[in-house]
């Protein structure tokens, strides 16, 4: 059992003492972060604080000094987005900060992508997202795409009112593993059930997995479409989507 | 121009309280109770302190599981299929909703029952019966507000216009033919700067878009002081100069329009996002009166026109709101920096 104090970064110990509060996670984040390496810590550190310099300027430099881009993800920036991901479920940050933490994870992964990618690494997942059709709303599916690209994925952008052939045409053009689906009003919440019923038909339903989000949406609506998941924001879209790519493959 | 900071009177309020989306937090203080027999507690028209419980049927729902009360849409239910106390009990509610709104200094009551059912029957139905039930309880004008023209029209149908005019809200480039049930219904009409294939992505496009829903409107015969301009407020949590792309967007409407088109919109979208909304809202009307607005859908009953022109503009609070709102404050940093250490009470003194 590894203890608080194992953990070198002052600013970790810190976060982990003051925000987290479930025993499972606060065992959990001691564990993992009493594991990693100090550089990996600052790099964590460097994106719960929402500084993309620096976390740009860290990850360069640990790539430099020869360490793995997959530990640099892996322990730097996923361990520092889970403390975001509790800590905004907790409402303790907020979204312009959850932002600044996405735009920090990005600019480690502006290094980490290609060097995966050359080495035969395939991205978490390939997303779909869009918004339904009829419904012109897309901050809430944008904020999604942000997270999940800064989260590993590749998400190909729908945009908004897309029809039920479009996401058709998408599933079989991108093969992609996950269909992102969002809806703000209540008015059209229900052309997400008819796409799903459109997919079906087409035959290209069970060629991905659908999760589904927005306002008037409810894990109940969900599991009445049909959908394999639902969340009820961009940090749990995130973990949804990682779940669901386990699930596929 | 301002004749309203001086004469808040003069602010178009048209208030959003009677709307089904409304929540309360479960360990908020207006709900009481223990677990499972919760009441939400309300002041009555009359003023006195009473309770509308919170059906078993609600507690079953995953909004009452994550600690969320929609208090309008449990009221609606009560009045319009409870039986003898329970509907009365609604009705009272409702009543209230209204009459606070009013006292307020409410111009207009707004009226959306989008979350009151899935189906659009039974949305038409409650917006039918609720139209009626608030011409029943205020002398003021209605606000049929749907995101189907369908159920607006149900609205329109079911309006008096004895008294005022009713307000159709909203027409849009992707909805043109709610100008034609504008007409029909001799009602006010808020036109929003919605696009037909997607929201405006700045000051320009919303102009654009706002300018051809404006002049399809005069063109079909509707008067400029019948038209309400909603250039659509987006959250300055996502995009620091989203409050900037209204703002500015208000501004070229008010010049190329004159004095007589009434500019408005959604306040408290600005605000989403981040803590302490009310003094980031209640700025933002500030500034949008300041950029030539007459009114706004707000919650007038949280503040009313005559306390928001009244606060004190020189508090570290409004500054700070006011930076953010105008894009001088990247992330929201320095406003939730302060908001974290207290420091925006100080400007919600009035």
């Amino acid at each position: 059992m590894a203890e608080l104090s194992d953990i070198a970064n002052e600013f970790i110990r810190q976060e982990i003492k003051e925000f987290l509060e479930r025993p499972e996670e606060i065992a959990r984040n001691i564990e993992l972060f009493a594991r990693i390496r100090p550089a990996m810590q600052d790099i964590a550190a460097a994106l719960i604080e929402g500084e993309d310099g620096d976390v740009d300027q860290l990850t360069k430099q640990a790539l430099e000094e020869g360490i793995d881009a997959l530990e640099i993800m892996d322990d730097g920036l996923i361990a520092g987005m889970g403390i975001v991901g509790i800590k905004f479920r907790e409402a303790l940050i907020f979204v312009p900060e959850v932002l600044a933490c996405a735009r920090a994870m990005k600019a480690g992964m502006n290094y980490i992508e290609p060097i995966l990618s050359d080495s035969g690494v395939e991205p978490v997942a390939k997303v779909l997202m869009g918004t339904v059709k009829g419904d012109l709303h897309d901050i809430g599916k944008n904020l999604c795409i942000m997270m999940l690209r800064g989260s590993g994925f590749e998400v190909v952008d729908l945009g908004v009112d897309t029809s039920e052939d479009e996401f058709i045409d998408a599933i079989e053009e991108h093969r992609a593993g996950i269909l992102g689906m969002s809806a703000l009003l209540t008015t059209t919440m229900p052309n997400m059930a008819k796409t799903i019923e459109a997919l079906i038909d087409a035959d290209v339903r069970d060629d991905v997995m659908i999760m589904v989000g927005g306002a008037p949406v409810t894990q109940e609506f969900a599991d009445d479409m049909g959908a394999d998941g639902y969340g009820k924001d961009a940090l749990s879209c995130v973990s949804l989507a990682k779940k669901l790519a386990g699930e596929k493959v | 121009m301002d004749l309203i900071s001086s004469h808040p009177g003069n602010y178009i309020a048209i208030g959003e309280n009677i709307h089904t989306t409304r929540v309360l937090l479960r360990k908020g203080k207006r709900i009481a109770g223990e677990d499972g027999a919760e009441v939400i507690l309300y002041q009555a028209a009359d003023g006195s302190a009473r309770q509308l419980p919170i059906p078993d049927s609600y507690k079953s729902t995953q909004d009452y599981d994550e600690g969320r009360v929609k208090h309008v849409k449990i009221a609606l239910a009560a009045a319009m299929r409870g039986a003898g106390a329970e509907a009365e009990n609604g009705l009272d509610y409702l009543r209230a909703l209204a009459h606070h709104q009013e006292r307020a200094g409410a111009t207009f009551l707004d009226i959306n029952v989008d979350e009151f059912s899935l189906k659009t029957d039974e949305q038409k139905a409650a917006m039918q019966w609720l139209v009626g039930a608030v011409q029943n309880m205020s002398e003021l004008p209605v606000s049929v507000d749907s995101s189907d023209v369908e159920v607006i029209r149900a609205g329109l149908e079911a309006y008096q216009s004895v008294n005022a005019r009713p307000m159709l809200n909203s027409a849009s480039l992707e909805r043109p033919d709610a100008l034609d049930l504008a007409l029909a219904h001799n009602a006010e009409v808020v036109v929003t700067a919605a696009g037909e294939k997607g929201m405006p992505s700045g000051t320009a496009e919303r102009v654009a878009n706002a300018s051809r829903m404006i002049d399809a409107a005069l063109e079909k015969g509707l008067q400029l002081g019948d038209i309400h301009v909603d250039p659509l407020v987006f959250p300055i949590s996502v995009d620091k100069d989203f409050g900037l792309h209204c703002l500015d967007a208000i501004r070229e409407l008010r010049a190329k329009y004159g004095s007589e088109i009434h500019l408005t919109g959604g306040m408290s979208n600005v605000s989403f996002g981040i803590p302490g909304r009310r003094i980031v809202n209640d700025t933002f009307v500030i500034l949008a009166v300041a950029a030539g607005a007459d009114g706004g859908i707000i919650d007038p009953v949280l503040s009313s026109p005559s306390e928001i022109f009244a606060m004190d503009r020189e508090s570290l609070g409004y500054r700070l709101a006011e930076d953010m709102l105008l894009g001088k404050d990247e992330h929201c940093k320095k406003y939730i920096r302060a908001w974290r250490k207290g420091e925006m009470k100080a400007g919600a003194a009035r």
